[in-house]
């Protein structure tokens, strides 16, 4: 879900085709730069109704996806 | 008199910074804009915390009027100078090349108001949720790292993002360019470039020179494919480096080679082949060599005038 959450905000951001995100993806092959992250956080804040430190460094999708995971649970 | 609500927040007599510049901005620089009712700004750049507690003591034995640390937020010493400052407890904490979230509690906690250069709106709002006073919007018109966004549309986007005082930098040298800044919602300036020529900024004798004599088009932007693009004057290093930087049979390594200690070349041998002479479009617009308190002055009073007379267009 919340995969699908994600791929749908970088597919918006960047124009790519949400079919082309995958979990391995990292955020430099997607042309997601470190300023576009803070953009795609506020975006996941807004859609899942949480605020999101990010205080890691995550490279794939999939590191973001488990990141935001493990601080659904605290 | 121009005045904002920026006046008051730090306790400064003008709404005008000076930038801090990495190996340029000294306490002795600082000290003196901050001496003309400005804000000045130490840059600790990638010195090591000896030079910035050094500096930050020069600028006190100066002035004992308020003082600002830049941290760039790339340099190796980051961290170790994020102490010195809290330590020191200097009035306002800028910062540049980054996101200083995990800096934000331990300067807050000392007293320190920060100010974080942003340039995005999403960036601006992340630093106001984590306590920032104010944010800094630079356009890439700006000497210096700079982001893609220019001050025209970067400002009002970041005024509408954000209820704190928004200071515009980039591209900013006269006072036109101040007035410009005012209507477009921000309260203060950030200049940089037009500082290069003040008689207390201490760089080598070419590099002003070259600011001095400099064109409307003399800047060039480059560093873009590492990431981290620059914009300099024109010159022998700058013409070398787009050479190879979109060369693929030159490494990244070895292009972070070529720019490694281009600007201390500039700013102390003034070096004309090697150095890198960081300045901003508005270079061509720095014609004088004057005190920071002139320019300080100069530029306010320009702002004025411009802004009373701004009702001419309303009829
Ligand atoms: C020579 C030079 C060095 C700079 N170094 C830094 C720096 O170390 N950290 C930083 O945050 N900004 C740095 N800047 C940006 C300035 O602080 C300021 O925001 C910018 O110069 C404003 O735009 P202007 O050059 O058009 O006045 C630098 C700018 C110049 C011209």
């Amino acid at each position: 879900m919340l995969f699908e959450t994600i791929a749908k905000i970088i597919a918006e951001r960047t124009g790519c085709d949400v079919s082309s995100v995958k979990p391995e993806s990292t955020f430099a092959e997607l042309g997601i730069d470190s300023l576009d992250t803070v953009e795609l956080l506020m975006s996941l804040e807004d859609e899942i109704g949480m605020e999101i430190e990010l205080d890691q460094k995550v490279t794939t999708v999939d590191d973001l996806v488990k990141f935001v995971e493990s601080k659904k649970q605290d | 008199m121009i005045k904002s609500e920026i006046c008051e927040l730090l306790s400064i007599e003008y709404p005008i910074f000076q930038g801090g510049m990495a190996w340029i901005s000294d306490g002795s620089l600082a000290a003196a804009v901050s001496n003309a009712g400005g804000l000045g700004i130490i840059a600790a750049g990638n010195a090591p915390q000896d030079y910035v507690r050094e500096q930050i003591k020069v600028a006190r034995e100066l002035t004992n009027k308020p003082i600002g640390v830049n941290i760039m937020l790339l340099s190796p010493f980051a961290d170790e100078v994020a102490k010195v400052v809290a330590d020191e407890k200097v009035e306002v904490v800028t910062t540049g090349a980054g996101n200083p979230s995990k800096y934000m509690e331990l300067w807050k906690s000392a007293g320190i108001k920060v100010i974080p250069v942003v340039a995005s709106a999403a960036m601006a709002k992340l630093m106001e949720r984590l306590g920032a006073c104010a944010v800094i919007a630079e356009g890439g018109e700006s000497g210096g790292h700079i982001g893609e966004m220019a001050t025209m549309p970067l400002v009002p986007q970041v005024c509408d993002a954000v209820k704190l005082p928004v200071v515009a930098a980039g591209g900013i040298a006269d006072g036109r360019g101040v007035a410009a800044a005012f209507m477009l919602g921000a309260c203060a300036v950030q200049m940089g470039t037009r500082f290069l020529s003040a008689d207390e900024c201490s760089i080598h004798p070419n590099y002003k020179e070259k600011v001095l004599s400099a064109k409307d088009r003399c800047t060039v932007v480059t560093g873009r494919r590492l990431g981290h693009p620059v914009r300099s004057l024109r010159t022998q290093f700058s013409n070398d480096y787009q050479k190879v930087e979109y060369d693929s049979s030159v490494s990244d390594a070895e292009l972070e080679a070529l720019a490694g200690g281009a600007l201390r070349l500039a700013v102390q041998e003034g070096d004309l082949k090697k150095g890198c002479f960081l300045a901003g479009q508005a270079a061509s617009m720095v014609n004088k060599r004057q005190k920071a308190s002139e320019i300080i002055k100069e530029v306010a009073d320009e702002a004025e005038i411009i802004l009373k007379r701004a009702s001419i267009w309303v009829k």
